[in-house]
């Protein structure tokens, strides 16, 4: 089995020293993994990217407790920089390229910039044949799709070790998500990184992802590898939108608010 | 006497009354009428160089209660104030110059002037915000500034221009206790207008536009009423404080209103605390006091011959290192270091601890 | 023909000091209103690098000018980095503070009369006539010739320079630049070395010009509005602001008052603010950012 790349321990975060958003939880990337976290809006996703690459500090946020390391080395409330430097990514949610900045430019602009630069960069443009065409066009006018995967090579130009997507197939068409993930595994296979997604589609998630957990309320409430999820029954009721566990379809035939989808994920995960 | 919560130890109100009611407390009265006598008896016992001291800070603390209800309470900033001050003073030096105008008519001219150049100060704030804004005063103070050196030159004052000591129902104010009493009152006036105004329902907008003036807008405020209403006020009021400025010195010259006037106002609402009419009393003070501390300091040093000369370039630096000391250590001012003595005797023996997560 | 002259001399020394404002406002949101007092330091420093490399004027000056950059990262380093994610106003003031200490420490050190450091350096400042009779001194041809450097130079670093495209990057979006692995400490120390590299470079020549006194600041708060008319974020702009503002200043000087030339300036900014506050070439996006 490969070494762990990322692990995460009992982390907390807190935003303005007053809103816990991330209570304690653990996981863990291992070497050319492709894991994935899911969960719903505002179950501290984002949160736990942000505090794993640096960027609490400009939100006054802190990890308060716990431990994240990436390769052996401490990195929790390092500066973002730094831990770019290490080789740890992130493809945030929003503006996630340099809007004025032409295609080439946000290519050329990360720091660790590799000594073989030339042929990274033609190597990208293998995966994005797409971005090879838009060269000139600034990022700004880029369609949404586009716009991702450009903020994906712009990434692997710092070369990671792991890269970090948030949402990666929020907004964009089924066609368009279904390249990406494609694009995503080949990535994974030639240049052996290790990619952590964010995703509230568990379908997509669990196409692409070895690993897979899902968060609640800043907790992580479940997680598994690919099959063990894929035929958990929770996770296909309240993800995927299957039938629910008496056999019925949820949507059509609720009898009572025992029967909402809401309330009986969360009796069912806090017990 | 500055807060709007509730001060007493629980809710002992009856009637709207006392909501109304600005002392509240046995402990606020008390403290307010030794304050009063406090001010009353200062006179009688200071010598005639405090009692300069105390007129400029007054003088002073009118100019920055009204910086403060523009930029502390509506968020609009500005660094002109020194050129509304001009403004006031020179309405009253060329009106009592040439009209040889009473003081009942420059001071009302002034307070006129005060409120046409709120009006154009306030217009580029319907558009600009921020730096921009701050931007738009500052050449706005250039063109004063330019105007009224451009006035003192064309007369032939360009010296300055001297004004006779007002005179109130054949009384004529010359005496240092009698401008104590008079800039007391004004200052004292000042204090009360921007109290009631912060708690009515100008108050209100103006913090909401300072918050948020797009939710404000959708809240139904007229924000751009609101943001010109602030305007005209606080530079009227500033305009009158020049007014004040140019009797008491009897003397107006263009070289007094520079930049670093403007700055200096500025300085006091930071200083004092932003937010706070508390705030900016203190801040008047503190500036106003600083340069004559520096200077009893320097006079406690061996060498003072190497600095005399140079006494206002050690002003500067000092005034420059301390204004940087709070921005970077102390953004809540003076204000905010008496809230945590206050609550550091109110708390004692436990310490105040910040929040830390939930379980911590 | 001499008019014309006046125009360009006004214009460079308007357009040298205005990119300074536009390259910390464009990498960092800072106004840097110490940035004449900044100049002013320049100038002074070649006072003290002349007493220390007496008989060696070129390397006295290349000396200040280097130490001016130090000067600029250590602003930032010492103080500016404090003020990163604080309210703009917060921010502005705190450089109008460092003005204010910087003009104290000037007059400390150097006293507050005119100093002549062309002087000190034992240089000459000859008067040289150019076609159609106009006139023009050494120093000033020198800063006609260093602007147009400057800016070349800035045009050349910001398009194609990684540093250059790191700081246009962190500009726009300091999150995600960090994330990329841009130092935004780096980058802002940098924009204000340079900044305060130019400022100085235009204290100094003015100096060898004409001498230095305290008040040399108020030219860079002319300047000001220069940076504002072209667009606070655009390098361009300063150029084409100062041009204007300097010919509508010569112009009026010269037909109308001579003590407007405090004021043109500011007439020109407000008469901007209010048609087209972001400037000729600054983002639109910017005004709602402040
Ligand atoms: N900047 C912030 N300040 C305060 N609270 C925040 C901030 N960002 C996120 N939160 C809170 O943290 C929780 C988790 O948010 P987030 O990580 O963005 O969720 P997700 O990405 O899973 O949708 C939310 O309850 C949100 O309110
Ligand atoms: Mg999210």
């Amino acid at each position: 089995m490969s070494s762990v790349l990322l692990s995460v321990e009992k982390a907390e975060v807190v935003y303005k020293r007053a809103i816990t958003a991330v209570q304690g939880i653990s996981l863990s990337v291992r070497d050319g993994q492709i894991v994935a976290l899911l969960g719903t809006n505002g179950a501290g996703k984002s949160t736990t990217l942000r505090a794993i690459s640096g960027f609490l500090g400009l939100d006054d946020a802190r990890v308060t407790e716990g431990a994240i390391t990436f390769d052996g080395h401490r990195i929790e409330n390092r500066p973002p920089h730094e831990i770019a430097r290490r080789g740890v990514v992130l493809v945030p949610e929003r503006e996630k390229v340099f809007q004025n900045l032409t295609v080439a430019e946000n290519l050329a602009a990360p720091v660790p910039r590799a000594a073989d630069k030339r042929r990274l960069e033609d190597q990208i443009y293998q995966f994005f044949p797409r971005l090879a065409d838009l060269r000139g066009r600034v990022g700004g006018l880029l369609s949404g799709g586009e716009r991702q995967m450009l903020a994906i090579a712009s990434a692997l130009m710092c070369r990671p070790r792991l890269l970090m997507i948030d949402e990666l197939s929020l907004g964009l068409a089924p066609v368009v998500v279904q390249d990406l993930t494609r694009r995503l595994i080949m990535i994974r296979d030639q240049l052996g990184i290790a990619i952590l997604l964010v995703e509230q589609s568990a379908a997509v998630a669990l196409s692409i992802s070895d690993y897979a957990y899902v968060m609640e309320n800043g907790r992580i409430v479940l997680d598994g590898d690919r099959e063990r999820l894929n035929s958990h029954q929770d996770v296909q009721e309240f993800y995927l939108g299957q039938s629910d566990g008496n056999g019925q379809d949820s949507t059509t035939a609720r009898r009572s608010y025992r029967d909402v989808k809401q309330y009986r994920r969360s009796r069912r995960w806090y017990g | 006497m500055f807060r709007s919560t509730p001060r007493a130890s629980g809710y002992y109100r009856t009637g709207y009354g006392q909501d109304l009611a600005l002392i509240q407390t046995r402990t606020e009265r008390i403290s307010l009428a030794i304050l009063v006598t406090l001010a009353i008896a200062l006179p009688f016992i200071a010598g005639p160089f405090l009692l300069d001291l105390a007129c400029q800070v007054f003088l002073a603390s009118i100019g920055a209660l009204s910086l403060m209800l523009l930029t502390g309470y509506a968020g609009q900033i500005s660094l002109g104030h020194a050129g509304l001050i001009a403004a006031g003073a020179f309405t009253t030096g060329i009106l009592a110059r040439e009209i040889a105008a009473p003081f009942w008519i420059t001071l009302p001219a002034s307070a006129l002037t005060g409120i046409l150049l709120g009006l154009i100060f306030g217009l580029p704030s319907l558009r600009l915000r921020g730096l921009y804004l701050a931007v738009s005063t500052l050449a706005l103070h250039f063109i004063v500034i330019y105007l009224g050196g451009e006035y003192e030159t064309k007369r032939g004052f360009s010296t300055g221009i001297l004004i006779d000591p007002p005179s109130l129902a054949g009384f004529k104010l010359t005496d240092g206790r009698a401008w104590y009493f008079v800039l007391l009152l004004a200052a004292a006036a000042s204090l009360m207008i921007c109290i009631n105004l912060l708690r009515s329902s100008s108050g209100r907008a103006w913090r909401a536009v300072h918050a948020r003036e797009t939710v404000a807008e959708a809240l139904g405020i007229n924000v751009a009423g609101y943001k010109l209403l602030v305007f005209v006020i606080s530079s009227s009021m500033t305009s009158v404080a020049g007014c004040l400025f140019a009797y008491y010195r009897g003397f107006v010259s263009i070289e007094a209103f520079d930049l670093f006037l403007s700055i200096q106002y500025v300085a006091m609402i930071i200083i004092g605390g932003m937010g706070s009419l508390l705030g900016a009393l203190l801040g008047a003070a503190f500036v106003t006091l600083f340069p004559y501390l520096i200077e009893s300091l320097l006079a406690l040093l061996p060498n003072i011959q190497k600095f005399a000369g140079d006494i206002f370039a050690v002003n500067y630096t000092a005034f420059g290192v301390v204004m940087i000391l709070f921005l970077v250590f102390e953004p809540l001012g003076l204000v905010g270091i008496w809230r945590r003595l206050q609550n550091y005797f109110l708390l004692w023996p436990f310490k105040y601890r910040p929040l830390t997560g939930a379980r911590k | 023909m001499q008019l014309f002259i006046n125009i360009i001399v006004l214009a460079s020394i308007y357009a040298l000091i205005a990119c300074g404002y536009v390259l910390i406002y464009r990498v960092s949101r800072v106004l840097n209103l110490a940035h004449g007092e900044l100049m002013m330091l320049g100038a002074y420093l070649v006072l003290a690098t002349a007493s220390l490399f007496a008989g060696h004027p070129l390397v006295a000056l290349g000396a200040a000018v280097l130490l001016s950059i130090v000067v600029g990262a250590m602003v930032y380093v010492f103080l500016m980095r404090k003020m990163t994610g604080e309210m703009v106003l917060a921010a502005i003031l705190t450089t109008v503070a460092l003005g204010i200490l910087i003009r104290g420490v000037i007059v400390l050190v150097w006293s507050a009369q005119q100093q002549y450091p062309a002087q000190a350096l034992n240089l000459a400042n000859p008067s040289l006539t150019l076609v159609g009779d106009g006139h023009i001194s050494l120093w000033s041809a020198v800063l006609v010739a260093t602007n147009i450097l400057v800016y070349g130079a800035l045009f050349g670093f910001l398009r194609f320079g990684r540093w250059g495209m790191r700081m246009r990057a962190a500009g726009q979006n300091p999150l995600l630049a960090a994330q990329r692995g841009i130092n935004l400490h780096t980058v802002y120390a940098l924009a204000w070395g340079l900044s305060t590299l130019t400022g100085a470079l235009a204290g100094i020549l003015m100096a060898l010009d004409s001498g230095v006194t305290g008040s040399m600041p108020i030219i860079a708060l002319k300047a000001f509005p220069a940076a504002l008319v072209g667009g606070l974020d655009s390098l361009a702009g300063g150029l084409v602001g100062a041009l204007i503002i300097a010919t509508a200043e010569v112009l009026l000087i010269y037909y109308v008052d001579p003590l407007l030339s405090d004021v043109v300036p500011f007439l020109v900014l407000l008469a901007m603010l209010i048609v087209r506050p972001w400037g000729l070439f600054g983002t639109r996006e910017e005004l709602d950012r402040v």
